[in-house]
């Protein structure tokens, strides 16, 4: 995941704050990926927190060949009737193999955790062809490709296969990234299509749209989306005719707190949920904490004991539902 | 005898129909029920309160009291970085780090 989310580099600041006066309609940046239009806010807002242990180990063979392996071992959530929720003990290990072909320079990411180290990282990744596999005991098995044709053109394929059937799905991404406009064109099992486009109207405010037509459950789609940045803070909303409307506000206090509010609202559902979070990035650690309007205050403590040796703690209070899950793990490598 | 009788069975008679009349009056019937209101209410706004600062307590303990340790001992960590580096005699970092 790391690599997906490369930040803003000091250049690209310093040039947004340079044109700030005058709009060069005929040189405006590039805006983020469609995706990706609530990055910061995700990165503070959805952490992820687990319940119980956790262990992951990363080794790399060579510059450019990877082992990860990693232990869960805890409660886990299985859907019931009842308004409470039943808890069966679980254990899985997961192994997986990650091949990066880079340009530049070779780092390791952790898919798992946007990492503590992310500063001295400074993201300058450059990858031309990565290849991720995950196998999991419980027979899931998952494969990520990501292949760089040319400075302009991404292909990505994600697919996943499980032994519940209707589970298992893959899907194929072809990114073409303009000047000032990134165009997305996806393919999916059961005739999913979709496309999406965004493209810089200012230097800080970018507007994007997304069509989807789907042909196992017949359906089709729109969204809108926009997305207003500046240094010191970010705002991105996000409209679907599928009914979810989602706002997201970031303020960066400085390059180590951010702030972050999302509201999301569905139309037919009904369904309202708004939460406060902060993400304190400290040289040893990373913090991030958020509460929401359900009642669930949920924090994850991630601290960097030695280098490449993480401990991870997490802690989750729903306190409607009197639901209290906490996790530790560690990352090694 | 007789008479003092009459008059303790008289007074006997009397007094059980004053505490009745009392008892039954209006004033005291409100008057429990108002006691009894203000006992509940207050045993649920003491309930109510301890639920909130157990939720509120809670909260904090996850939310706040993590980052505060972090912080401090991030503090601690870059006074002790200070103290190095003034040791090590390099009077120009501390310097800028101060600024």
């Amino acid at each position: 995941m790391a690599d997906l989310l490369p930040p803003l580099t000091a250049a690209q600041v310093d040039a947004k704050t340079k044109v700030d006066e005058k709009v060069d309609y005929s040189n405006l940046p590039c805006p983020v990926p469609y995706e990706e239009l609530h990055r910061e806010a995700f990165m503070s807002l959805k952490a992820d927190n687990f319940e119980g242990l956790r262990f992951d180990f990363t080794k790399a063979l060579n510059q450019k060949f990877s082992l990860s392996h990693s232990v869960m071992m805890g409660p886990t959530e299985v859907p019931s009737q009842s308004s409470e929720t039943i808890k069966i003990p679980t254990a899985n290990y997961e192994f997986g193999a990650n091949y990066f072909d880079p340009k530049v320079i070779f780092l390791v990411i952790s898919c798992f955790h946007v990492l503590i180290v992310m500063k001295e990282m400074k993201m300058t990744v450059n990858i031309q062809l990565m290849l991720i596999g995950r196998v999991m005991t419980d027979g899931r098995m998952t494969a990520r490709v990501k292949a760089d044709l040319t400075d302009k053109l991404v292909v990505k394929a994600n697919a996943q296969i499980t032994n519940e059937p209707h589970l298992s799905h893959a899907m194929f991404n072809f990114d073409y990234m303009g000047s000032d406009y990134r165009a997305q064109l996806q393919l999916g099992n059961s005739a999913l299509i979709g496309a999406t486009y965004i493209q810089s109207v200012t230097n800080r405010l970018s507007l994007g749209g997304e069509v989807f037509w789907a042909g196992v459950p017949r359906k089709s789609g729109i969204g809108y989306a926009a997305r207003y940045e500046t240094d010191k803070m970010v705002a991105s909303a996000q409209v679907a005719s599928t009914g979810a409307v989602v706002m997201n506000y970031v303020q960066k206090i400085s390059d180590k707190v951010s702030l972050a509010t999302d509201f999301m609202y569905n139309y037919f559902s009904r369904d309202v949920t708004a939460s406060v979070g902060y993400d304190y990035i400290l040289r040893q650690a990373r913090v991030r904490g958020k509460i929401d309007s359900n009642g669930v205050a949920s924090a994850l403590l991630e601290e960097r004991l030695s280098m490449g040796l993480n401990f991870l703690l997490s802690a989750e209070l729903d306190h409607k539902k009197k639901d209290y899950r906490f996790g530790f793990g560690l990352t090694v490598g | 005898m007789a008479a003092k009788r009459v008059g303790a069975g008289k007074s006997g008679g009397g007094e059980p129909n004053i505490l009745a009349k009392i008892s039954n009056s209006e004033i005291v019937s409100q008057g429990r029920r108002a006691a009894g209101d203000a006992v509940e209410v207050s045993k649920k706004l003491l309930w109510s309160t301890g639920k909130a600062a157990w939720i509120a307590g809670t909260t904090f303990l996850i939310l706040v009291v993590p980052l505060i340790i972090e912080m401090d001992r991030e503090s601690q960590l870059n006074e002790i970085e200070l103290q190095q580096a003034s040791l090590l005699g390099a009077p120009p970092s501390p310097m800028q780090r101060g600024l």
